[in-house]
């Protein structure tokens, strides 16, 4: 009686209708970067045009269902009424209930393999760009491709940046465990799996930054695991790799930025590389990720003041103001916006000093010593360096300069 | 105060007792056989002593529902299970996770069995009682077993036989299986017997053909393959294996995973790649993880694939970064087989260092082919 009275109460008509108008209301929002329903280039429409109608027919024969099955509830249910003449099938209603269905889904079928097998495609590529997942961030590198400019390969992360109409081939693999990508705006989704090459293909119709995530389960910070692709004219695409492409510009002597570098060679470039870094010896710095980390890599900081995020594009290298307003570019208007990077007056300098402060603190990793005995005295993810306050002032300073 | 239930049990305890002395005094003290013995000792003599304190053969006490109680293989079958178990904890662990289940099993049959025989004072409804409990769970568990067995029979007649042999068994086997089932279904007046003559014929054909592969052992190709080890030809020296990576291409875990199909075709060497519509001369490897190569030699002479490593421990063939020992006579590099031409062999190799840090750049190179050489570039 009283669980009677509290369903009544708490899941009337009134407490459904809320719900439903809730669950309305929130698939009206405007801002949804992830929204499967928005594609932003032919790849993701071509899905879009298939799961339009098939979620259309689909939504008509659930509802048709749906409703046959209560109105069978309603009209038959005990009364106390004789049971009716039992009889043995009725072979007419019977192949037309295994026809249509069957009709209905060889139909899907066609469009669907259809989609599957333009969406396989790799005989068209323009470019191609290799990516690799571990945890908790993506590795984005680009091999020799002369057509583009790009004549050394060059190696990014959190952000993926790519020219707008171009038909672009991720091949995807993974140094530790399976993780997928996805950016919704621009394609489906793909495994990254280790020790084996998975191919997509992505092509943005207009500048502008499309937002992703891994959708496989990776560990612990796998809902920190985004990303972000950023599509760029032709023009601009080629002033980034030539940017990507310049040479190491050391901070000048006696700047505080100088001082970062001394920090960055001490600490940082254990595991993180960054091209053109000279010891003071004038021998390369050259990290080795593959003896600290489990997954055997580090985001390579080269230019790390061009890219809009960090740390595995979990938390933004803009401030929100700075960021809204690359975000929120028209397109004419978007690549400068971007390509002009992150300077002092932009700098989210909170979040990149609480990182630098202590990393594990602000996205959950394994990376706490105590736990070395099980990866062979290796991190997974940044640990805490115990940098002092002075130190994290000296590195934001030379983080500053790479750009 | 002996009757036949407890004659029974002290004579197979008195036999237990009798083989557990002669073993330890003629085979081994203290081994495993030895311990075994001493449990089925001591599990018969316990049941000895359970049949004697229930005064199990006394009409004269005994109850009037007697004749509702069947004779069961319940308990002892829990002894068996409890023997296996404690076994097992010396042994190995199968055994004791076999006892565990066998223990647990034949505990519920016991219980069950136990409450459907107090159910009425009619047996015929206590066994259908029993049945409607049981048989949802025992018919599945037995089926499985059974399929189980032929399934891991018909594998072991199949590894056992050439593979000619094998495609004709297997289609014969198919065609039997239709055959019989076509019958089965046009004939549904056939008699249960023969139906279960059929299938039990079947079963113990498949088994007894399973024991009789399992004796046999893997055909040769298979065994020599199983020796072999898939990194142990890294000497780059002048050995090959007839069975080493055979047909790289159909393997379809390396298809998905070469970065690379590097060819050697009129003299000359390009790779080909996913994404690239033209053969290309640079590679572009990731860092820290392993990446492999199909070599496909199209040239008349036998030749191998040398991947060049760099600096000392700059790289490494995927086997040896996992602990593997390889001589490369001094030289940091790594290689395939001699193939011939037409043939294609996989090569992985994990670059744990960007080629900044090399003073000589990453190649592959095929011997004795001059002027053709690949860069692997891994930013």
């Amino acid at each position: 009686m009283k669980v009677r009275r509290l369903t009544s109460r708490y899941l009337g008509p009134r407490s459904l209708a809320a719900s439903g108008s809730l669950l309305l209301l929130a698939s009206c929002a405007t801002n949804a970067p992830q929204d499967t329903w928005q594609p932003k280039g032919p790849n993701a429409k071509m899905i879009d045009d298939l799961q339009q109608p098939v979620f259309a027919v689909a939504g008509i024969i659930g509802i048709i269902v749906a409703a046959c099955v209560g109105f069978a509830i309603w009209r038959y249910k005990d009364r106390g009424q004789p049971i009716p003449e039992q009889t043995h099938g009725k072979p007419a209603l019977e192949v037309s209930l295994t026809v249509i269905p069957a009709l209905i889904l060889a139909v899907v079928g066609v469009f669907t393999f259809r989609a599957i097998f333009d969406l396989a495609r790799t005989d068209d590529t323009q470019l191609v760009i290799n990516v690799t997942g571990q945890q908790w961030w993506w590795e984005y590198d680009y091999p020799v491709q002369n057509e583009w400019g790009i004549t050394q390969p060059i190696i990014s992360s959190g952000q993926l940046v790519l020219p707008i109409g171009t038909k672009v081939l991720l091949r995807e693999t993974s140094r530790d465990v399976i993780h997928s990508y996805w950016i919704p705006a621009l394609n489906g989704k793909r495994d990254a799996v280790p020790g084996r090459v998975h191919t997509l293909r992505l092509q943005a119709d207009a500048p502008g930054i499309y937002a992703g995530q891994c959708t496989e389960f990776c560990g612990l910070s796998h809902a920190n695991m985004r990303m972000e692709a950023v599509a760029l004219s032709d023009a601009d695409f080629a002033k980034w790799v030539a940017n990507q492409q310049a040479a190491y510009q050391a901070p000048a002597e006696g700047t505080l930025a100088k001082e970062g570098e001394s920090v960055f060679l001490n600490q940082c470039v254990r595991c993180h590389q960054v091209s053109g870094l000279k010891r003071a010896d004038g021998s390369l710095a050259i990290a080795a990720p593959d003896e600290n980390v489990w997954s055997g890599a580090a985001p390579n900081l080269t230019k790390l003041m061009t890219r809009n995020t960090f740390a595995g594009a979990m938390f933004n290298l803009l401030r929100d103001a700075c960021r809204d307003d690359v975000w929120r570019a028209e397109s004419a208007a978007f690549g400068e916006k971007y390509l002009g990077g992150v300077d002092e007056s932009c700098l989210n300098v909170n979040d990149l000093r609480a990182w630098l402060r202590n990393a594990p603190e602000v996205k959950p990793m394994y990376a706490n010593p105590a736990l070395l005995t099980d990866t062979n005295g290796k991190y997974r993810g940044m640990p805490n360096l115990g940098l002092s306050e002075s130190d994290i002032d000296k590195l934001v300073a030379y983080l500053l300069t790479l750009k | 105060m002996f009757k036949t239930g407890s004659k029974l049990f002290l004579g197979l305890s008195g036999f237990a007792a009798f083989n557990l002395v002669a073993y330890v005094i003629f085979v081994e003290r203290l081994a495993i056989g030895g311990v075994a013995l001493s449990l089925v000792f001591a599990a018969l003599t316990g049941l000895a002593a359970i049949v004697l304190l229930i005064n199990e053969g006394d009409n004269e006490r005994q109850p009037r529902d007697a004749a509702l109680i069947g004779a069961s293989l319940w308990p002892l079958t829990t002894v068996v299970g409890i023997v296996l178990l404690i076994l097992g904890l010396i042994v190995a662990q199968i055994y004791f996770i076999l006892g565990i289940v066998v223990v647990l099993a034949a505990l519920a049959e016991w219980l069950v069995q136990a409450w459907s025989e107090s159910a009425s004072d009619d047996p015929a409804h206590n066994e259908s009682a029993r049945q409607r409990l049981l048989h949802p769970i025992e018919f599945p568990v037995i089926a499985t077993l059974g399929l189980g067995v032929v399934i891991f029979s018909f594998s072991r007649i199949m590894l056992a036989i050439s593979k000619s042999a094998g495609a004709v068994s297997f289609i014969v086997a198919a065609s039997l299986v239709l055959l019989i089932g076509a019958l089965f279904a046009l004939r549904p007046a056939l008699k249960p017997a023969l139906v279960s003559g059929i299938c039990v014929i079947g079963a113990v054909g498949i088994v007894a053909g399973g024991i009789a592969g399992a004796g046999i052992g893997l055909r040769s190709d298979l065994a020599e393959a199983a020796e072999e080890g898939h990194y142990l030809h890294r000497e780059c020296g002048v050995e090959k294996s007839k069975y080493f990576d055979k047909k790289a291409m159909k393997n379809l875990s390396l298809r998905s995973n070469a970065a690379a199909i590097v060819e050697l075709r009129d003299g000359k060497l390009s790779a080909i790649m996913v994404g690239f519509n033209t053969p290309q001369q640079l590679i572009t490897a990731s860092r820290a993880n392993p990446v492999t190569f199909i070599f496909r030699n199209f040239d008349p002479t036998e030749r191998r694939l040398v991947a060049s490593l760099g600096n000392a421990m700059a790289g490494a063939p995927a086997a040896e970064s996992d602990g593997e020992e390889a001589d490369h006579a001094g030289k940091n590099e790594t290689c395939t087989q001699l193939i011939p031409k037409g043939a294609e062999q996989a090569l992985t190799i994990k670059y744990n260092k960007p080629t900044i840090a090399q003073t000589e750049p990453f190649t592959l190179t095929v011997p004795g082919v001059a002027g053709q050489s690949i860069e692997v570039l891994v930013p």
